[in-house]
């Protein structure tokens, strides 16, 4: 893909990927209570989820309202597996990242005539669809009553090391975070490969896509099922480390909050939902001591960015730095005429 | 036909949109090495052919082959698979993407990585990926865009647009192309440099079927020429048998009095 997906390219790229896991080692150590350490925790579930919407939502253009119920149906499978049929928590993990990929790819599939609004209706009703099983298949979620006491993962000893032990929020978060680092990393390889030139040939025309050998229906299953795996990934961890699980954690909410993620970072790009997700997962806590405002100055700030910077933070650092390196030639950034 | 046996092959196509028929038993052979003008007057019926030609349409009744094999059930992309690309009459290039990105885009179906490359990015697929950015370069020096590889698509005007769409039609390496309407929205000039690339193409042995409204435009490229009217074959032949022919000049012209 062009130089647009992410910042950097090559060497300089790995850097920024050393960098980022440079900056989660040393996050637990500036957040030492367990407040913050909990929040670091939500925003590295959050920028899984975000990073997951954008790969069908920012590259294969397929507006998809549905990551809540990924996300609900990774943390209810691998959770039930684990409670009822005394699953180990990584094979439970597997399962439950499977069960998402499959029904994101069975709904893909169920609206594959569907694109735009229609697939957003389509994609919400799923959502609503999951949230009412959850809620009322009493027998097995126990409903709006939750599963209550989930084990956090077990602990990890490799031999010579001491055990890791994951009732520690820190490793806990160490954890998830590698996890969104392993995701993230993954999904940049793939949509920097002549995936990623598949997935936006498609966004931008199915018709033309299709006259150059591209199977649109094919590769929007396959954008699917990645995008709802991550989910259910999150989902798995969000389970274990919250220890409890109700419906209304996956209630269509939760979709709008994962789609603002992805557009205040920037649609299109990998790096931009991390930082969306990060800022609006960071954003409401510090505003806490405002009360009720807070709520306002939340939704004010999202409305101002979809109107100023339609390209959400990765298209403002891109001007900004476009701006910087050449002052007088403002045209470079735009049409290039 | 002479010779070689054809490479395209129609036979009894119809196409109906609720009462109106489109395109009504039309069949029709197009030979390797050669360039099929497909002509009529607007709302004849040649961008429907087209379409069920590249299989965006599925025939209400006949058949398509391609080189000796049934394609009428494929869709689309399977066909380009069999070696068969197109263009369109209102232009559809990725305009978000550059020029070159364009044509990368159209290698879809000759990447050669294994699957596991696609997230370690290895030897294979540093390889291919250099290589397709040198065909690319290629077919952008073939129609003359090289030096506006990384201008967007969209910002390119409107002559150089209809010719990335046919170096993008390229990259997927096609044994027959189908343009329609070349001509429209160029200048003569832009029309002369594409009627050029069409003979060269024919000349590496390209099958070329170009539907036109313009008569006159097709005369000088065209070894055979299919004149549709209405959503039937009106005649087909050599342009000088469709130059001379009653019924054509009829149909464009008007019946005399």
């Amino acid at each position: 893909m062009s130089d647009a997906a992410s910042p950097g390219s090559g060497q300089s790229r790995w850097w920024g990927i050393l960098a980022a896991a440079g900056v989660i080692a040393v996050l637990p150590l500036i957040f030492p209570d367990s407040y913050w350490r909990t929040n670091l925790i939500i925003c590295a579930l959050n920028v899984m989820l975000a990073i997951g919407l954008d790969f069908v939502l920012g590259f294969a253009g397929q507006l998809n309202l549905g990551q809540s119920a990924f996300y609900g149906i990774g943390a209810y499978v691998s959770t039930l597996l684990i409670m009822r049929l005394g699953l180990p928590f990584w094979a439970a993990f597997v399962c439950g990242v499977a069960a998402s990929a499959a029904s994101g790819m069975a709904l893909s599939l169920f609206a594959v005539r569907l694109r735009g609004h229609y697939l957003a209706i389509a994609s919400l009703g799923f959502a609503v669809i999951t949230y009412q099983v959850l809620l009322n298949w009493i027998s097995l979620t126990q409903g709006p009553l939750g599963i209550y006491a989930i084990a956090p993962p077990p602990a990890i000893a490799l031999p010579g090391l001491p055990a890791i032990d994951f009732t520690n929020l820190a490793s806990l978060f160490y954890l998830v975070a590698g996890f969104a680092l392993i995701a993230y990393v993954l999904l940049d390889q793939l949509v920097r490969s002549p995936v990623g030139e598949t997935l936006t040939a498609i966004r931008e025309d199915e018709v033309s896509a299709a006259s150059l050998g591209i199977d649109c229906r094919a590769w929007k299953v396959f954008a699917f099922g990645i995008g709802s795996a991550v989910a259910g990934a999150a989902g798995c961890f969000y389970a274990s480390f919250v220890g409890t699980l109700v419906p209304d954690a996956f209630f269509i909410t939760e979709s709008f909050t994962i789609l603002a993620m992805v557009i205040v970072g920037g649609m299109g790009t990998l790096v931009g939902p991390v930082a969306g997700a990060i800022l609006l997962t960071v954003l409401p806590e510090l505003l806490r001591g405002i009360g009720d405002w807070r709520l306002i100055v939340y939704g004010a700030a999202l409305t101002l960015v979809v109107l100023f910077m339609p390209g959400g933070i990765a298209q403002a650092v891109r001007l900004a730095r476009d701006r910087l390196a050449r002052p007088r030639s403002r045209a470079v950034a735009g049409v290039g005429r | 036909m002479t010779g070689a046996p054809p490479i395209f092959h129609a036979a009894g196509l119809c196409k109906n949109f609720g009462g109106v028929r489109a395109v009504h038993d039309i069949s029709l052979a197009v030979a390797p090495a050669s360039v099929f003008a497909i002509i009529g007057p607007n709302g004849a019926g040649k961008s429907t052919l087209l379409n069920l030609m590249s299989g965006i349409y599925r025939p209400d009744a006949g058949s398509v082959l391609l080189e000796d094999r049934d394609v009428t059930g494929l869709p689309a992309h399977a066909r380009v698979r069999r070696g068969l690309a197109r263009t369109f009459q209102k232009i559809r290039l990725f305009k978000q993407l550059s020029v070159i990105d364009n044509v990368i885009a159209g290698f879809h179906t000759h990447h050669r990585i294994p699957a596991w490359q696609y997230v370690w990015h290895g030897g294979a697929f540093q390889a291919d990926r250099a290589r397709c950015r040198a065909q690319a370069a290629e077919l952008l020096a073939f129609v003359g865009l090289e030096r506006r590889a990384h201008a967007l698509a969209g910002a390119l005007a409107y002559g150089e647009q209809r010719m990335l769409e046919v170096a993008r039609a390229l990259a997927t390496a096609p044994r027959l192309l189908l343009i329609d309407e070349p001509a429209a929205g160029l200048n003569a000039a832009e029309v002369e440099a594409l009627l050029d690339r069409i003979r060269v193409l024919r000349g590496r042995g390209m099958a070329v079927v170009v539907v036109e409204h313009n008569m006159d435009l097709v005369m000088n490229v065209a070894d055979r020429v299919l004149v549709m009217d209405y959503g039937e074959l009106l005649f087909e032949g050599t342009p000088r048998d469709v130059q001379a022919h009653p019924d054509v000049i009829a149909a464009y012209l008007g019946a005399g009095p």
